[in-house]
């Protein structure tokens, strides 16, 4: 007897046999016209140049055979790049109405975001706390990680109406960029003159349930003539995180609304003429903290991260086979900069590094490339205010040598990739990091075995703040990636991936006591999970979807990080994410972008705000129920007039609230995000259009 | 009596209907090789390519070994175009042994592995021999196409090869593609 849903099956599968042979047949009889012509043969010797070995691409086979070099140095498509890679562009951040990078990363699987102190939020992936120096952060080549912590800072912060493309490594990069690329890179690549090719202006307002949410403009220039290219953008805005009520452990409340300032100030300056390079950033990240490290203090103060960035760059191409780039960077960094008040007491570091890089690119064959180089940079950290470090002195200085070495093998069976980072530094020793993996896509598959091993330098207050007196090291992650991807169609993509990190000597972030805290190298931690993507790319428009999934495993012995009770979840970040972001054209102009993110259960600390309770104002762990964030956005191009764009939309239209919670059982009680917040944007591009 | 749920159930179909429909059991394809772009170049190898006197009079034998949708393409090339006036024809071989003498072999990607054995086989025969994957102009062939990163089509040259059966290719084509 068939059951009914063996029968419900197989009726399916007759169903969808029929249409595709009818399909396959209409297929057959289609026709390439252009290249039937007996004129084709006769094309002359330039044309013959330019022949392609493929049909031409779709806009997804675009976007996912396009060269990236965010993996390997050497540049290689994103299916066959060594580790697992996603790409988002500026078309998918501009429909989304994408309010800051948050809510573009949040659509990417496996990452997260979660608050440390002072109302700082910062970003998680795979289940794993990475804010301090764990995830790179690079915007044209810039690390933004300040020096102090190796911390990121997110909410209304970097400029996203620039951005030409973001390539995110979900998995370690520390053997190219070393050792705040343990865990992942976010390689934001800005438009350059040629892509800006004008002038254009945007305007991004928002505004929550209680209050203004963001006011944001941007501008930019940049123009591309003959062998000179030149780009200036600026972004200048106000925000705030929430306008909703903290509550500190102790039971205090402070209302967010109007009250939670992010006011980005960026900067970005690119010029090039042939091989030479210049890039100049300029970063001033304003804050006012209401809600303190630990309690509400008596009155917000400001708290600000301002950064400057400079670096010269020549890329010398001897021949075709030879390409040496000399380097040299210099950064700028006042993070946490507090001035003294009656809340709190001030904080002035400055941070500065130096650092010159040397790589060669070798294309010894066709096939077979290699990438080395040294680089060395020096640290020196100054105390600006009455504070100083933990050996009684107002600076202290390191240095740091490094060489690397990349060798790739593209053979018609599998490409290979190997290669390895070696760090020396003056103050906390060395670290040796290789890599090896194996790519390849065959026709409509693609699969990746990747094996690397990372590393997180101690950043200058993790060395200042040493628990014990033999200082620290290093921490070491091991992670294995398995990646297969199938091509359904020539417009739609599914990936898979399982990984597994494991960390040894997690560098830790304790509260010791009343107002003290340290770092201390600590046990193991890491996390394995899976995670799966379907994108299709169609006339109508787009979608992606993704699933992840992470656990603990038990294998996080970091008492900071475990949620009592369940070794499978880290406190913060959800076991299960799915994401799903579509674009639908309605007509030449208009499309409409929903987004939806689910997230499961999370765990945190809170308030024990029970008055009857001896535990009062002790946190109490808490589970958060699952929530689902639902936005839409519509989105017109070309409105009036060609280059004008308008859009508006809704964030978080049920209202649920974003809540940011501490990934470490802290000081800090879970902060809140925004509310469902009315989004409109204005855009305009007054672009010159190129002689053909 | 399966023991799945019954939501679990409509989930699977679910997904297979949406996977199905988009391809997953059809002949879907990924980005198409243009075997008309090698069919153009092989064009051009006829065209440009001197064959010495004694193989230039009668039809122009162009040899596929193995099976490839080139064939179509070349097919249509013969029925459209002259070789330097002489009508072309194409010859199908199954295997290495199977070989006779022609102007022009194209050795399909199945076959790569026979080229060793027609290399001894054609020994200084003024016949060109064109591989379809990439390398074999190392191994042997004479010529072979290779695809660039930008997805350019090109075809390494192995001219020592193409001298020693007696043929000779001229600078414009050289140009055209990679000397190894």
């Amino acid at each position: 007897m068939i059951s009914p849903f063996r029968f419900k099956f197989f009726f399916a599968l007759l169903i969808v046999w029929g249409i595709q042979n009818a399909k396959a047949q209409q297929d057959s009889t289609r026709s390439k016209p252009g290249k039937d012509s007996i004129d084709y043969y006769d094309l002359n010797l330039e044309q013959l140049m330019k022949i392609k070995g493929h049909d031409l691409p779709t806009e997804l086979e675009s976007l996912i055979n396009s060269l990236i070099s965010v993996a390997s140095k050497k540049p290689l498509s994103t299916r066959e790049s060594p580790s697992i890679v996603t790409l988002v562009t500026a078309e998918e951040i501009k429909n989304s109405g994408a309010r800051d990078l948050v809510d573009v990363l949040r659509l990417v699987p496996g990452i997260d975001f979660g608050v440390d102190v002072e109302g700082v939020v910062g970003i998680a992936i795979r289940g794993n706390w990475a804010h301090e120096g764990k995830v790179l952060l690079l915007i044209d080549g810039q690390e933004m990680n300040e020096m102090l912590y190796a911390s990121t800072q997110f909410g209304n912060h970097y400029p996203i109406d620039q951005i030409k493309r973001i390539e995110i490594i979900r998995g370690p990069g520390s053997a190219i960029y070393g050792g705040y690329a343990e865990y992942g890179v976010i390689n934001i690549i800005t438009q350059s003159g040629a892509d800006i090719n004008g002038i254009s202006v945007a305007g991004t307002y928002g505004a929550m349930k209680d209050g203004m949410a963001r006011q944001n403009i941007s501008i930019a220039a940049g123009k591309k003539i003959n062998d000179f290219e030149f780009s200036i953008a600026g972004l200048v805005g106000q925000g705030n995180r929430s306008d909703q009520v903290y509550s500190d452990f102790t039971g205090r409340t402070f209302n967010m609304a109007g009250s939670s300032s992010l006011n980005p100030n960026n900067v970005n300056i690119g010029l090039s003429w042939k091989g030479l390079s210049f890039r100049g950033i300029y970063d001033s990240y304003q804050t006012s903290v209401g809600d303190g490290y630990d309690k509400i203090p008596p009155k917000p103060y400001s708290q600000d991260f301002n950064s400057m960035f400079a670096e010269l760059k020549y890329v010398w191409q001897i021949n075709k086979k030879i390409t040496i780039t000399p380097r040299v960077n210099y950064k700028r960094q006042q993070p946490w900069l507090t001035p003294q008040s009656d809340s709190v007491a001030a904080f002035n570091i400055l941070a500065e590094r130096i650092s010159a890089n040397l790589s060669l690119s070798y294309n010894i064959t066709r096939n077979i490339n290699l990438v080395t180089g040294v680089e060395v940079f020096h640290d020196a950290s100054t105390e600006l205010d009455t504070g100083h470090f933990v050996d009684g002195s107002k600076m202290v200085n390191y240095m740091n040598y490094s060489g690397f070495l990349q060798g790739l093998v593209k053979h018609r069976i599998v490409n290979v990739i190997f290669g390895a980072r070696y760090d020396k530094n003056s103050q906390y020793g060395d670290a040796l990091v290789p890599r090896v993996g194996l790519t390849k896509k065959i026709n409509r598959t693609n699969f990746k075995l990747l094996y690397s091993q990372s590393f997180r330098s101690p950043a200058i207050e993790n060395i200042n703040q040493a628990l014990t007196p033999q200082g620290i090291r290093p921490e070491r992650t091991e992670v294995i990636e398995l990646e297969g991807g199938y091509q359904l169609t020539r417009k739609s993509l599914f990936t898979i991936n399982i990984y597994n990190i494991s960390t040894l000597n997690p560098i830790v972030y304790y509260v010791v006591g009343l107002n003290t805290d340290a770092y201390v190298n600590f046990g193991h931690s890491g996390t394995r999970g899976i995670e799966t993507e379907y994108r299709t790319r169609q006339r109508w428009g787009y979608i992606t979807a993704n699933y992840a999934f992470y656990t603990a495993q038990g294998s996080t012995e970091v008492p900071n990080y475990q949620v009592p009770g369940n070794s499978n979840q880290l406190l913060a970040f959800p076991s299960h994410k799915i994401n799903f972001n579509a674009s639908i054209n309605l007509n030449k102009h208009f499309s409409i972008n929903p987004s939806v993110l689910f997230r499961s259960a999370s765990y945190g600390y809170v308030t024990n705000t029970n008055p009857d309770s001896a535990a009062l104002g002790i946190p109490l762990l808490h589970k958060f129920e699952a929530q689902v964030f639902v936005n839409l956005f519509l989105n017109c191009n070309n409105i009036f007039v060609k280059g004008l764009s308008a859009g508006i939309g809704v964030y978080d239209i049920f209202d649920q609230q974003t809540l940011f919670i501490e990934p470490y059982n802290g000081p800090h009680a879970p902060l809140p995000g925004t509310s469902r917040e009315l989004v409109v944007r204005l855009r305009y591009d007054l672009t010159k259009e190129k002689k053909e | 009596m399966s023991r799945k749920p019954k939501h679990i159930k409509n989930a699977l179909l679910f997904t297979f209907l949406l996977l199905s429909g988009q391809g997953l059991f059809n002949r879907a394809r990924a980005q198409d090789v243009d075997y008309k772009s090698y069919s153009l170049f092989v064009y051009n190898f006829i065209k440009y390519i001197e064959w010495p006197d004694s193989k230039s009079q009668g039809d122009f034998v162009l040899g596929v070994l193995g099976d490839s949708p080139v064939i179509r393409e070349l097919e249509k090339l013969a029925a459209t175009k002259k070789a330097k006036g002489r009508t072309i024809v194409i010859k199908r071989f199954s295997t290495a042994e199977e070989v006779t003498e022609c102007h022009l072999l194209y050795v399909t990607a199945g076959k790569s592995g026979t080229i060793k054995a027609l290399r001894d086989k054609i020994k200084n025969k003024p016949m060109l021999i064109v591989g379809e994957r990439e390398g074999l102009a190392r191994k042997g062939a004479s010529l072979s196409f290779v695809t660039l990163e930008d997805d350019v089509l090109k075809f390494d040259i192995n001219k020592s090869e193409i001298e020693l059966h007696n043929l000779k290719i001229p600078g414009t084509l050289i140009l055209l593609g990679l000397l190894i």
